[in-house]
């Protein structure tokens, strides 16, 4: 029993180290596919003598194999290489800014789950009712309004308008509530929508209508025999999308001026700090993998069937 | 509860199905009881209502299922009638169903003895910890289960079917219903676990004197557990008596018919059987 588990845990983690080494290789392959970064920072005036000093700083002037391996050598030793544009180790700056990202992902992600499953078990619970058919087009348009927009739309409304929040930057719980609202929307489509297909088709098992017969409370019979055995797929989407989300909210980020690591991302690109760039992919793919892992975990703990 | 009383009556009980915008007549008139002690067979061809009957006395029509005309009572109190819920109390308290895939009727997250509390917890007022566990155990070992702590500790996936279809039946019975249904519990066993099954509810109705309602297609089973059969066609009940007399002189076609389409039935294979 427990040599099967040892087994498993093991062929999982080799299955996450082979995942993280093609990301990270993909990130490196990126970074050099987009052209020499010195004549973007150094800018057409400079002459062949200032870039060929800047490329032996960067290490530009090695091979590509001893580039891509100093590059595996920094990731392992938790060096992720200095910002071009900053000057200071990429990877103080991601961690700086990881604390925002954190509470805004957090607090999006609460709201969507919140909103979400309770509108999707509703849906499902009433399946081909007025209740569901609205709560599914609530969803749908959920999944289909710009985050942009979105954000816009707030900000005009509740800090222009009506002046009861602020529009952006951070500092405050009232500085959290616009783009934690902004960001939850999408996900919250999703956990709606993928909670009531999950929830419909648990609430057609035998076990249900059992447990119905067996006088349970209304309660009971939907949340803790149906949504428990509906969870898993929603568990699924919220940790992983919380994970795109832990590097991937430009947008929201942007809108809202949040100083997060999206903010720093976009920062990043623009100023072709390939390093920084290439720090941020590979946190964002040890943060996947990572969560990855841990949504294995979470189904094998709720389900005794995986043990 | 004496042995004789009628625990369960249904009186011209009329039930229909929404389907577009026509309605299906799903049960006729029908007249029914089920005395305590007493095991009634409900026999027909697939289709003939058996399933709509059960799950009626128990308020689990589906949502376009509806009861039209008609009255079901139980134990005195009426369950189905002029002004009453679909959705009663008796569910689990004084009635307990046991189901066609009783393997699946156990929700798989949660072992045994989680069901069996749930289901005290909520039928017992007051029952305290040690006595759930006490009667936990006392339900499986009257279920003729030998190791119920070893049962009690499983999850559902880790016993075989037969265990799970004891299970189910406990689970029907912890409460000490005045009346059990089952509807076909016994098609997806084995022939040797299916006469262990019919064997356990002889036992069960002999001993608590509960009604036991007995769906079936197999005509067979029926006269080995039943005390009467009822025999359905077309949402009616045709013919209803006691097993020996509806089996071996029944007065419909429609029975005659159905005896004739089992293998191996002789007059005198019934008559061993009753
Ligand atoms: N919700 C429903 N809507 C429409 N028709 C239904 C519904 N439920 C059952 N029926 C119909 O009512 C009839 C009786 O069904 P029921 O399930 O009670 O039969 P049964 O005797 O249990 O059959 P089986 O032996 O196959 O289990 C069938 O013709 C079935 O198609
Ligand atoms: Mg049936």
């Amino acid at each position: 029993m427990s040599r099967v588990l040892v087994r498993k845990g093991l062929r999982h983690l080799g299955a996450a180290l082979i995942t993280l080494w093609l990301a990270v290789t993909m990130a490196f392959a990126l970074g050099r596919l987009s052209g020499d970064p010195t004549s973007n920072i150094l800018g057409p005036m400079a002459t062949p003598e200032q870039r060929d000093a800047l490329q032996a700083q960067l290490g530009l002037d090695q091979s590509l194999v001893v580039q891509y391996l100093d590059y595996l050598k920094g990731i392992v030793t938790l060096d992720f290489g200095t910002s071009l544009q900053f000057y200071q180790p990429n990877l103080d700056m991601i961690l700086d800014r990881l604390p925002f990202t954190l509470q805004l992902v957090g607090a999006g992600m609460a709201i969507a789950v919140a909103i979400g499953v309770p509108l999707g078990v509703l849906a499902a619970t009433r399946e081909g009712t007025w209740w569901d058919r609205t709560a599914s087009a609530l969803a749908l348009l959920g999944q289909s309004v710009p985050v942009f927009w979105l954000g816009m739309m707030l900000i005009l409304l509740f800090a222009v308008r009506l002046g009861w929040l602020p529009a952006g930057q951070s500092g405050s719980w009232q500085h959290l509530v616009l783009p934690a609202v902004t960001m939850s929307l999408y996900p919250m489509a999703h956990v709606a929508r993928l909670t009531r297909a999950s929830m419909s088709e648990v609430l057609r098992e035998p076990y249900i209508d059992s447990a119905r017969a067996r006088g349970l409370r209304v309660r009971s019979v939907v949340w803790r025999h149906g949504f428990g055995n509906a969870s898993a797929p929603v568990l699924t989407i919220v940790v992983l999308q919380a994970g795109a989300l832990l590097s991937g909210a430009v947008a929201v980020e942007y809108v809202y001026s949040w100083p997060g690591l999206g903010q720093l991302a976009l920062q990043a690109i623009q100023f072709r700090d390939f390093p920084l760039v290439q720090a941020i992919v590979v946190f964002g793919a040890i943060t996947f993998v990572v969560l990855n892992q841990l949504v294995d975990m979470l189904h094998v703990a709720i389900d005794p069937r995986l043990r | 509860m004496a042995r004789g009383e009628a625990l369960l009556e249904l009186r011209s009980l009329t039930i229909t199905a929404s389907v577009a915008d026509r309605q299906l007549l799903l049960l006729r008139d029908v007249e029914l009881e089920v005395r305590a002690g007493e095991v009634v067979g409900v026999v027909g061809e697939s289709g003939s209502g058996k399933t709509t009957l059960a799950r009626s006395v128990v308020g689990l029509l589906e949502r376009n299922v509806q009861v039209a005309t008609g009255r079901i009572e139980l134990v005195g109190e009426v369950l189905v009638g002029p002004g009453t819920d679909l959705t009663h109390t008796a569910r689990g308290r004084s009635v307990g169903m046991v189901f066609q895939d009783a393997s699946r009727s156990l929700n798989p997250l949660m072992r045994v003895r989680r069901h069996l509390s749930e289901v005290l917890e909520r039928h017992v007022d007051g029952i305290g910890r040690d006595e759930v566990r006490a009667r936990s155990t006392e339900v499986l070992r009257r279920m003729r289960i030998d190791d119920p702590d070893r049962v009690l500790d499983s999850y559902p996936h880790q016993l075989s079917g037969g265990l799970r279809q004891r299970v189910a039946i406990a689970l029907a019975v912890v409460t000490n219903p005045a009346l059990v249904i089952a509807d076909e519990c016994t098609t997806a066993l084995d022939v040797t676990t299916q006469a262990e099954v019919v064997a356990l509810f002889r036992e069960l109705v002999d001993e608590l004197h509960i009604g036991l309602l007995f769906v079936t297609h197999d005509l067979m089973l029926a006269s080995d557990l039943c005390d009467r059969i009822a025999v359905m066609s077309q949402g009616e009940v045709v013919e209803v008596g006691p097993t020996d007399q509806v089996l071996r002189h029944p007065t419909v076609d429609y029975t005659r018919r159905l005896l004739a389409a089992v293998p191996h039935w002789t007059e005198g294979a019934s008559a061993t059987h009753a």
